[in-house]
């Protein structure tokens, strides 16, 4: 059995050996033995993952007789192994993260035993290799992270109804996936990946487009792609912060691997006419970017805004997904790769940043209470750590040179601009298309992190809640701490992950292998003209500005200097209400944006009792609802309640009805059974 | 554009040339050093201390179009982080004598201080009020004074110009 293989399998009896601990053990020492033991598979999970995707043979297991008719079946390869490797890392931080978090009512049995269980199902899935085995993971990992969810729905009356939306959507969109995947192995001998595989040669494009389809639907809707986003923003910021990191870092990931292992590794046989498919995820993928960022940049809801960053982030995945889709289907094999590579990337990096930004989010929300950076600011003095490690993630997510996601989102943008000379209409006017979406993303996401990090952390505390804010203890610093880490190190070393990268992106038969080269210092792209190296544009950045201090600090010096208080029009001290919140920091995009978002706007004017021209007091209150949610799903919801409604006329609740319709069905079927036959 | 060059170039300058500087006092104030300093360019910070608004009339007109105190090379400016001059009218009252102080704490140096007003010399026929603290004198240090209730803009022009030195 190779290392991957044993690795993986340590991860499961671990994460086993978590859940009994979670069931078994007193709730004193419960939420460490859980934490411990997940971290352990999650590490295991990464180890299983990295030997993977350094190809260490084929690792199989089939155990026929754990479930009936099909049986389960496992393999890694490097696309598995990737995705496997980025939950087992997100899984260490979080569990590590868990055991501090814990504290308030997070530790029953129930909630402690969901979530090495919804580890488990999430290393599973990518190393699944029968149709049976993934949906069995898929549907287990979908219902432990509901149960995470719902864990604290007993103090707020929110949760149950993120846990109703999150249910309802996993649930179709796990229909979804079931309907395609089952149309898939219909057509083959039995429901191995390998067979079907095999068999898409000989599939219709009517087919082929049907299977690919409703798997798309339903991937997207777990990778949050809009318009099937609803569920995301609802349910991240409800559930525990380790559990919205490890949906958000991992899981959501996984909606992506879904579409890259069907699109392009069962279905890559079919030939031709799969242009439309990758211009529909492309097209699908730059709306999620550029809508996701901008409710991002104008919710003051912290972890509801890193919920839309995540719908933004897999958007802008999916917009190298389908960049690589449709050079593969021009015959142009190297841009293929190079746009997988830059989107796999892109899902390593944001599992990196989007952990470490939900990880600090709930650090603040144990310590001030609250989500709404409206009532926070003022944490750099009580939790300093927490502080500085959110700002790295603020940095890390806002791809400026420094930062992880530049180096991804470089990649995926040097292989859209070197898509324009590809033939075709449809090349021609996409790719500049997709540009002008990922330059726009990137810029909203600056302004989005730097409201996030500015409002909630510097400046004055804007309640007594965040002024008496206290650093978090050492596990959730430690968890923090692991995707900090992670975090420097894709930023500064990308060269190292590159390679393996290069290797999924062979293994899933989009394009050629090794799209980038990476040394220790500099990255070179392979076919097209292209180089980048982040660490020296890091340290030449980290000297420019060592050398303007030093350079200001030499000039000033050479002045008297006197310290002068804060101006203050000299009306007195200033007061936190006279600061920036994320509302006013965010009102000029609202206004330019204003025909996208449509921000609800009231204003209640109570005047004197005595005068009209003398005002008592304004109310002013705005929303900026969802406006996808608004104009799709309500005439959905409301006909399904209508639909409910009518079905009530008939079920009266009298019993002879009812066997009056058993009768009546019975009998309509035998008289079409005796007239048919 | 080339057209409009040589309009500009052929008219030249259609303006009045400048009155001449009057001294304020006779015998004609030395200029301070601290003006000196400012190169013939002074930005300057209005503060009302309690004034009743006769002198801002005044100062108005001063920085209008008809006494067009700016081509001597003063500027008001809406901050004092901005400012090397304040103007302040009106006898220093309770309420803004800390502020006053605060706002000459914020200018940064070199700084004068222009007293605008018989008020802000001497509190005028304030003097002795309840409300007032005293004059500008008494809460900042003063560098040139301008008398009249309310000055004649020509007056304020002059103590301006003695702070450009143009």
């Amino acid at each position: 059995m190779s290392l991957a293989g044993t690795a993986l399998g340590l991860a499961m009896a671990a994460a086993a050996v978590a859940t009994l601990a979670a069931v078994g053990s007193p709730a004193r020492v419960r939420a460490a033995a859980v934490g411990a033991s997940t971290a352990i598979a999650g590490a295991a999970g990464l180890v299983a993952g990295v030997a993977a995707m350094a190809g260490g043979g084929a690792a199989a297991v089939e155990l026929p007789g754990l479930l009936p008719l099909s049986g389960v079946a496992f393999a890694l390869d490097p696309l598995g192994g990737l995705f496997l490797a980025v939950v087992g890392g997100v899984a260490v931080a979080a569990a590590v993260y868990g055991i501090g978090y814990a504290g308030h009512g997070l530790d029953g049995r129930a909630v402690q035993a969901s979530f090495p269980l919804f580890v488990a199902a999430m290393l599973l899935v990518p190393a699944a290799a029968t149709v049976g085995t993934f949906l069995v993971c898929w549907e287990l990992m979908a219902l432990t992270s509901l149960l995470l969810v719902v864990a604290e729905h007993r103090r707020r009356a929110e949760v149950a109804q993120a846990g109703v939306w999150y249910a309802v959507m996993s649930h179709l969109g796990f229909v979804a996936i079931l309907v395609g995947l089952l149309v898939f192995a219909g057509h083959a001998p039995d429901d191995a990946f390998g067979s079907l595989r095999a068999v898409a040669g000989q599939l219709s494009p009517a087919v082929g487009g049907v299977v690919f389809g409703a798997t798309l639907v339903g991937f997207a809707a777990k990778a949050g792609i809009v318009p099937l986003h609803a569920w995301l923003p609802r349910a991240h910021p409800e559930a525990p912060s380790h559990v919205s990191a490890a949906m958000s870092a991992a899981m959501v990931s996984l909606g992506v691997y879904g579409i890259v292992r069907v699109g392009f590794d069962l279905l890559g046989g079919l030939p031709g006419g799969q242009r439309w498919w990758w211009l529909l995820v492309m097209g699908l993928g730059a709306v999620s970017a550029v809508y996701g960022i901008l409710q991002a940049a104008v919710h003051t809801d912290l972890k509801r805004l890193l919920g839309y960053s995540t719908t933004e982030n897999m958007g802008l995945v999916l917009v190298g997904v389908g960049a690589a889709g449709t050079f593969a289907a021009a015959g142009r094999d190297v841009l293929a790769g190079l746009a997988l590579a830059a989107a796999l990337l892109h899902v390593i990096n944001h599992a990196a940043f989007k952990s470490l930004l939900f990880l600090a989010a709930g650090s603040v929300l144990r310590a001030t209470g609250s989500r709404d950076l409206d009532e926070l600011g003022g944490l750099r003095a009580g939790m300093p750590a927490t502080t500085a490690l959110f700002g790295l993630g603020a940095l890390a997510a806002s791809a400026l040179p420094p930062g992880t996601a530049f180096v991804s989102e470089w990649l995926l943008v040097q292989s859209l601009v070197h898509g324009l000379p590809a033939s075709g209409v449809a090349t021609a006017v996409t790719m500049p298309v997709a540009v002008a979406a990922v330059a726009l993303t990137a810029g909203l996401a600056v302004a989005t992190f730097v409201k996030a990090f500015g409002v909630g952390f510097l400046a004055k505390a804007r309640s007594p809640a965040a002024a008496k804010a206290r650093e978090s203890p050492a596990t959730m610093l430690a968890g923090m701490g692991a995707a900090a880490a992670a975090c420097v190190a894709l930023a500064l070393f990308p060269g190292v992950v590159l390679p393996s990268v290069g290797r999924a992106v062979a293994a899933s038969g989009a394009g050629s292998a090794d799209p980038v080269v990476g040394g220790a210092v500099s990255m070179r792209l392979v076919g097209v003209a292209g180089s980048l190296s982040p660490l020296l544009l890091a340290t030449a950045l980290l000297v420019a500005v060592v050398g303007v201090v030093a350079t200001l600090r030499l000039v000033a010096n050479r002045y008297a200097r006197r310290v002068a208080p804060l101006w203050d029009c000299g009306a007195g001290p200033l007061t936190a209400r006279m600061e920036y919140t994320a509302t006013s920091f965010a009102e000029p995009l609202l206004r330019v944006f204003d025909d996208v978002l449509q921000p609800e706007l009231d204003v209640d004017v109570t005047h004197h009792r005595e005068s009209r021209y003398l005002v008592e007091a304004v109310e002013y209150r705005r929303r900026v609802p969802d406006r996808v949610e608004r104009r799709l799903y309500r005439p959905v919801l409301a006909a399904a309640r209508w639909w409910g409604e009518a079905g009530r006329r008939l079920a009266t609740g009298s019993v002879h009805r009812y066997l009056g319709y058993g009768f009546y069905s019975v009998t309509a079927l035998l008289i079409v059974l005796a007239v048919t036959r | 554009m080339v057209r409009l060059w040589q309009r500009i170039r052929r008219i030249g300058r259609v303006a009045e040339p400048a009155p001449e500087r009057v001294s304020l006092e006779a015998g004609g104030a030395p200029l301070t050093k601290a003006a000196a300093g400012l190169a013939g360019s002074v930005q300057v910070r209005h503060v009302d201390a309690g004034s009743c608004n006769g002198c801002e009339i005044e100062i108005g007109s001063a920085f209008g179009p008809v006494y067009d105190v700016e081509r001597y090379g003063a500027r008001l400016v809406a901050s004092p982080r901005h400012a090397d001059a304040l103007l302040v009218t009106g006898p220093v009252t309770r309420n803004m004598a800390e502020p006053l102080r605060r706002t000459y704490d914020a200018v940064p140096s070199p700084k004068l201080v222009v007293a605008v007003g018989d008020c802000a010399r001497n509190c005028g026929v304030f003097a002795g009020a309840y409300a007032v603290v005293g004059a500008v004198g008494d809460v900042v240090p003063v560098s040139v004074e301008v008398p009249g209730c309310p000055p004649r803009p020509e007056a304020i022009v002059a103590a301006v110009r003695e702070l450009t030195g143009r």
